[in-house]
């Protein structure tokens, strides 16, 4: 049995950034195509079983529509798992967390970095393969659904080997603990949580629209990575202290008068000056400790608030997901010769004597 | 920076006048003290604070079946609009048009519509006429998930985009066209799909978060006013009672769990919640506006229970108009 995962945000790329940013737009028709296209090629590919997220905008199933995947007389069979929908980033969390119960040997995910994140919630060791729909997407990249399926399926029936092209992803692991108020009672609440790409302490009161719009509020980054390259919130860092994805370390910022001042797009296509107090490199493990009132960002949008008597304890480590390198797992199967028909050679056209023609 | 604290309570403020209002008239409703249809807008009313706590006074907004909500958001004064309700001289129409034509041109506010879709083409004629003045006023329409599936919509959104108006999109998607689910009636669930086809942004935000729509919509009205032409917000929200009235029909299209499960993201309490938390108000204070605002809704009440029928004689007038006063 060979089991890939498929997961659609049906929610990313269509927040408020549109409005203040010109950031594309990502229509369920363009993911439904995505996750169609995934499907072919993974059946194509070898896998026996695919398995889907379902979503209130029944995105997994209008993409398996009709493509006869049925798992008779051989065929692949494509199933939406059996979980109860909330229309929420939980959706995401417990598919993952379903495909890991299900030994599934790869995840394909479409969405942000909030979407990889939410994948690694709920299997911290996913096989993923990250397609970016979203807004500032640092983490997953730009994939089309054939090759993503295709790589899937070549690594979920172990025809590729996962330890050759899977390389194990940074995160910030993160701790809150944090003081609660019922009625006349406070009791002390602890969480954790993790963010794949980077952690930000927010002025701000309100989880809101949840994007981070005004760079005035950025009180201090913690970043898994910080590439240039990259649009948001890592792009501070990456700007003055890049981190690539596979480095070792990891980098906090602070933000504030007395340093360096940069120019930051932190909006696709949207730029601002920002005064950088303090860079500091983190190596793997290194724990930095933030306390006090904010809302503190995962991976670009403000998620959870923290009080005045809350503290936050968090590090940059390599425990994400295991992270498919697509480009080399299809060059791998094609020097394996997988792409070829069972018949492997081409029929000689001279051989039964046949006239040559156009 | 956050929204100010006066903010934040001028839009709770705007969310507690809707609720009481509605729920007191569900009530006069349920005991046949208000005449004809009554859909109630209890449940979304972050959409309605959220978007018109962003507005001007002076700016348009155009409104739906289910249009008290936008009404009192815009300002509306309780003694006219349960006068209208009870059909009285005293309302906002002279008692003639009753819940689903109120309006208050005063405040900027075109009318509710019986037509499902009809304001939005009202909207971008608002917006049309704001721009050929250039007094920098926006226009807002207001509509439900349903309305899309309208040609008006259509027209509308397609003309404000060629034209480059000054207009917000403020789609209401309660998931439900009267008794039928979304997805029994067209093939997309995000409303906001629809924007690219036309050429504008399109947002989608949380409709039982009134600081989200808020500041969706300071930055949708922002793009307006300053040249940046239409846009589309989608709010996800829910009514918490039935498609008219507050029994309806007894028609079960939706589970009780699926109610249940909207109701516990009340957005007032929720706003309540947050603010306490972060010491920006007290509960004693929230008690207060709560208190405040009932005597209000009871004195409108009772003028609207004092206030006369209008006359026979007064049948035809106010009906139609001669234009000479159009302003």
């Amino acid at each position: 049995m060979s089991t890939v995962g498929i997961i659609v945000n049906p929610n990313a790329g269509k927040d408020i950034r549109r409005l203040v940013t010109p950031a594309t737009h990502t229509s369920d028709v363009t993911k439904v195509g995505i996750v169609r296209r995934a499907i072919v090629a993974a059946a194509e590919a070898g896998a026996t079983r695919i398995l889907l997220m379902p979503d209130r905008h029944r995105l997994a199933e209008r993409a398996a529509e009709g493509l006869g995947l049925d798992g008779r007389d051989g065929r692949c069979s494509v199933e939406i798992v059996d979980e109860p929908l909330s229309g929420s980033r939980y959706d995401t969390i417990a598919a993952a967390r379903r495909f890991w119960k299900e030994q599934a040997g790869a995840v394909i995910a479409l969405g942000g970095d909030g979407t990889s994140r939410d994948v690694a919630l709920g299997w911290p060791d996913a096989p993923l393969i990250a397609i970016s729909t979203g807004t500032n997407n640092v983490y997953p990249s730009a994939i089309d659904g054939t090759s993503a399926g295709a790589a899937a399926a070549l690594v979920a029936a172990g025809h590729v080997d996962i330890t050759v092209v899977g390389r194990r992803s940074k995160r910030v692991t993160v701790r809150i603990d944090d003081v609660v108020v019922d009625g006349d009672k406070e009791r002390p609440v602890s969480r954790d949580d993790l963010a794949l790409v980077d952690l930000a302490f927010i002025d701000a009161q309100f989880v809101g629209a949840r994007a981070v719009r005004d760079p005035n509020t950025v009180r201090a980054v913690i970043a898994a990575v910080a590439t240039p390259a990259s649009t948001g919130l890592s792009s501070i860092a990456g700007r003055v202290h890049p981190v690539d994805r596979w480095d070792d370390t990891g980098v906090l910022i602070r933000l504030g008068h007395g340093g360096r001042r940069v120019r930051v797009p932190l909006a696709p296509g949207s730029f601002t000056t920002l005064d950088i107090a303090e860079v500091r490199p983190l190596a793997l493990g290194e724990s930095v400790e933030i306390a006090g009132k904010c809302v503190l960002a995962f991976d670009g949008e403000r998620d959870v608030p923290v009080s005045e008597r809350g503290r936050v304890t968090a590090r940059v480590d390599k425990s994400g997901p295991l992270l498919i390198d697509v480009d080399a797992t299809l060059i791998i199967a094609a020097r394996d010769r997988r792409f070829d028909e069972k018949q492997t050679t081409t029929p000689d056209p001279e051989a039964d004597g046949a006239p040559h023609g156009h | 920076m956050d929204l100010p604290v006066h903010v934040q309570l001028d839009l709770h403020r705007r969310m507690v006048r809707i609720r009481l209002f509605e729920e007191a008239a569900g009530r006069l409703a349920e005991s046949n003290r208000l005449p004809g249809f009554l859909h109630l807008y209890v449940g979304e009313e972050a959409v309605a604070a959220g978007v018109c706590g962003a507005l001007n006074d002076d700016d348009h907004i155009t409104s739906t079946h289910r249009g008290h909500g936008h009404l009192v958001a815009k300002g509306g004064d309780f003694n006219r609009m349960m006068a209208e309700l009870m059909g009285k001289a005293t309302g906002y129409c002279k008692g003639k048009g009753g819940s689903m034509h109120i309006s208050d041109t005063s405040l900027g506010m075109l009318g509710a519509n019986g037509i499902v879709g009809a304001g939005s083409p009202i909207a971008v004629g608002a917006a049309f006429a704001n721009r050929y003045r250039g007094r920098g006023q926006v226009a807002v329409a207001f509509f439900g998930d349903g309305s899309t599936n309208i040609g008006a919509f259509h027209e509308a959104a397609n003309m404000a985009c060629a034209l480059h108006l000054p207009i917000v999109f403020a789609c209401e998607n309660n998931e439900y066209g009267e008794f039928t689910p979304r997805d029994k009636t067209m093939a997309i669930t995000d409303i906001v799909d629809r924007a690219a086809g036309y050429g504008m942004p399109g947002v989608i935000v949380d409709g039982m978060d009134v600081i989200a729509v808020h500041e969706a919509t300071v930055e949708a009205v922002e793009r307006a006013r300053t040249g940046g032409g239409p846009s589309l917000i989608e709010a996800k929200t829910y009514r918490f009672y039935n498609h008219h009235g507050v029994q309806n029909l007894g028609l079960k299209y939706r589970s009780d769990d699926e109610v249940a499960m909207w109701k516990q993201r009340d957005p007032i309490f929720t706003l309540e919640d947050r603010m306490i938390e972060n010491k920006a108000a007290t509960r004693d204070q929230f008690d207060a506006i709560w208190a405040e605002l009932r005597a209000d809704i009871d004195a409108a009440i009772a003028f609207a229970d004092e206030s006369p029928y209008p006359t026979p004689d007064q049948i035809m007038v106010g009906v139609y108009t001669s234009m000479s006063g159009a302003n």
